[in-house]
């Protein structure tokens, strides 16, 4: 499913829909598809292991850099705490999410790695209407709540590792920025169309047939 | 500020609470019954229309309608399924083939164990089911096979697990293996209903499980019918059925993926470990064909085609979902057109899509 979803998004940005969206990211279309490409041949790589902890260079670093680069790119310093802020409560929703809902995938009316995206994005667009910060919310959030469980496992005397984006560009923590960055646009692009009313040039046009 | 952390409590509140009415359900069996009100068989989770089960015997049921208060769900008839022919199973003399023949093993609910031989039917460390996985483990490679395994804990036992268990699968597929098998056992509080005997010796049976909710669904479900066909011909009674429910169970990652439940909570750990080695003969004839090893270059391993379909379904939602999102931005159907076009223009440089450029 990431796989496929980085295609589609690679295809939106190729055939210009996501425009808007990289505009608003401060996004160039080649500096997009270079970091589709980056997360997928990242993903590739072998990961990094640092005791009981894994990361993988497309499943984690490369969109971890990305959010550091939205955060410094941000325009106020009230943006770039709104989406810190949000990352930690798209984490803790994540990890609330884990623990409520059913253990097994046919209890669940959703498959929770979408849920952890429509969370960052619900969030970070209720925080301050960023796409930005909703990539940031996405990534960010997956990340933190997999080190706190991994941290509250250790804590019972469990190894486990803690696999950073083990699944590198099908991990969660890709799926859930690029969810989130698409329902931010799309509810971004709904209310501020229904706030908006019809297309002013579309109304001239009618306005001229009559 | 307040304002704003009004709603996102509320959505708190919204995910917490489907899932806590769901909360109850855990450790719940669920009877599936056909048109007629005559048992078919449980189901330890929560079916859902749609979901489809082939019998031991291949009766092929769809899940029609599902009543929660009751712990009931009902299920048409559609038919005998037809399994699928497998010709390269008999294949034994077969020259021995050069091609590394892999596979991966892993358990996603490291907990899960067998009570009266364990203790308990769920054990945080390391579960019973691990003996299990490396059971198969041993038996596949006694047949020459390489098996990647990881002994990796995905504990707890919660939502999060398939999402924990992802990274290894992904990085278990990453070895270049044919097949990949999450190994588990079932939740059915009724031992009785995987009690079986092969050859004279007690044994459990294996449900294969499948999802239904990803691309490769097609791909996983024609091999699941691939093992059971060699399962029911040369060990009848050792493949329990196939359940075909929503979840991906990380089945997206490999076209030949496949959830194996040995026996149920309730089974006696020695019948289960009896099994792996007549599974670990039935995977390996699925696979490859033949019982000296790498044998045979035929089999499941490159008969599955069911992935294209997939494939050709994501393209389709692709298209539409760009369609509808023009749409969206444009706000009419000739808008959305003309959006397309330009942007058709402008990667083909005015080649295609008429002229005038992009505002």
């Amino acid at each position: 499913m990431g796989l496929i979803l980085l295609s589609a998004v690679s295809a939106l940005v190729l055939l210009g829909v996501a425009q808007r969206v990289l505009d608003r990211m401060q996004l160039s279309d080649r500096a997009a598809l270079l970091i589709a490409a980056a997360l997928f041949v990242g993903g590739l790589i072998p990961d990094i292991r640092v005791g009981q902890v894994t990361v993988n260079l497309g499943g984690a670093i490369v969109p971890l850099g990305v959010c550091v680069w939205l955060l410094v790119k941000t325009d106020t310093r009230k943006e770039a705490v709104r989406a810190m802020v949000g990352s930690v409560l798209t984490a803790g929703a994540i990890f609330a999410l884990g623990r409520l809902l059913p253990d097994e995938p046919e209890k669940m009316a959703v498959d929770p790695q979408y849920l952890y995206g429509l969370a960052g994005g619900l969030i970070a667009y209720l925080l301050g209407r960023s796409r930005r910060a909703a990539f940031i919310c996405g990534v960010l959030g997956v990340l933190l709540a997999d080190t706190a469980s991994a941290l509250l496992t250790w804590r019972q005397g469990i190894r486990q590792t803690l696999a950073l984006g083990g699944a590198g560009a099908l991990d969660a923590v890709v799926l859930s920025g690029v969810i989130a960055v698409l329902l931010s646009e799309f509810l971004g692009e709904l209310l501020e169309r229904l706030s908006r009313g019809p297309d002013p040039s579309k109304a001239r046009l009618e306005r001229r047939e009559k | 500020m307040m304002r704003r952390f009004v709603p996102i409590l509320m959505l708190f509140l919204l995910l917490a609470f489907p899932a806590r009415a769901d909360e109850a359900d855990d450790g719940s069996v669920y009877e599936i019954l056909d048109a007629s009100g005559a048992a078919v068989t449980l189901f330890a989770g929560v079916p859902e229309a749609g979901d489809e089960y082939i019998s031991g015997d291949n009766a092929h049921y769809r899940i029609t309608r599902v009543e929660e208060a009751k712990k009931r769900a009902y299920a048409d008839f559609l038919g005998a399924f037809s399994l699928p022919d497998i010709p390269w199973e008999e294949d034994d003399a077969l020259p021995v083939s050069q091609a590394k023949h892999a596979v991966a093993l892993y358990c996603t609910h490291s907990d899960e164990s067998y009570e009266p031989t364990d203790g308990k039917s769920s054990i945080s460390r390391r579960g019973g089911i691990y003996d299990v996985a490396e059971a198969l483990k041993k038996h596949l490679e006694e047949k020459g096979i390489t098996v990647y395994y990881s002994d990796e804990n995905h504990f707890p036992h919660d939502a999060g697990a398939y999402r924990r268990s992802r990274s290894t699968a992904a990085s278990l597929k990453e070895e270049g293996v044919d097949a990949m098998f999450d190994v588990h056992r079932d939740g059915i509080p009724d031992a009785a209903q995987y009690e079986s005997e092969v050859n004279g010796k007690g044994v459990t049976k294996v449900r294969l499980l499948v999802g239904r909710s990803n691309q490769n669904a097609d791909a996983n479900r024609q091999f699941a019918a691939q093992i059971k066909a060699v399962a029911d011909r040369r060990y009848p009674g050792l493949v329990k059925d196939i359940y075909i429910g929503k979840g991906t169970y990380n089945q997206d990652l490999m076209a030949q993926a496949v959830l194996l439940e040995f026996g149920t909570h309730k089974s006696d750990k020695s019948e289960v470990l009896s099994s792996t080695a007549y599974m670990a003969d039935v995977l390996a004839r699925a696979l490859y064909g033949g019982v000296t090893g790498a044998a045979g270059d035929g089999g499941a391993a490159r008969e599955n085609t069911g992935g294209w379909k997939g494939v050709a379904w994501v393209l389709g939602l692709l298209v539409a979902g760009m369609f509808v999102y023009s749409l969206l931005a444009t706000g009419s159907g000739k808008g959305a057109l003309a959006k397309w076009k330009g942007n058709f223009r402008e990667m083909t440089g005015g080649l295609f899509g008429g002229r005038g450029g992009r505002k």
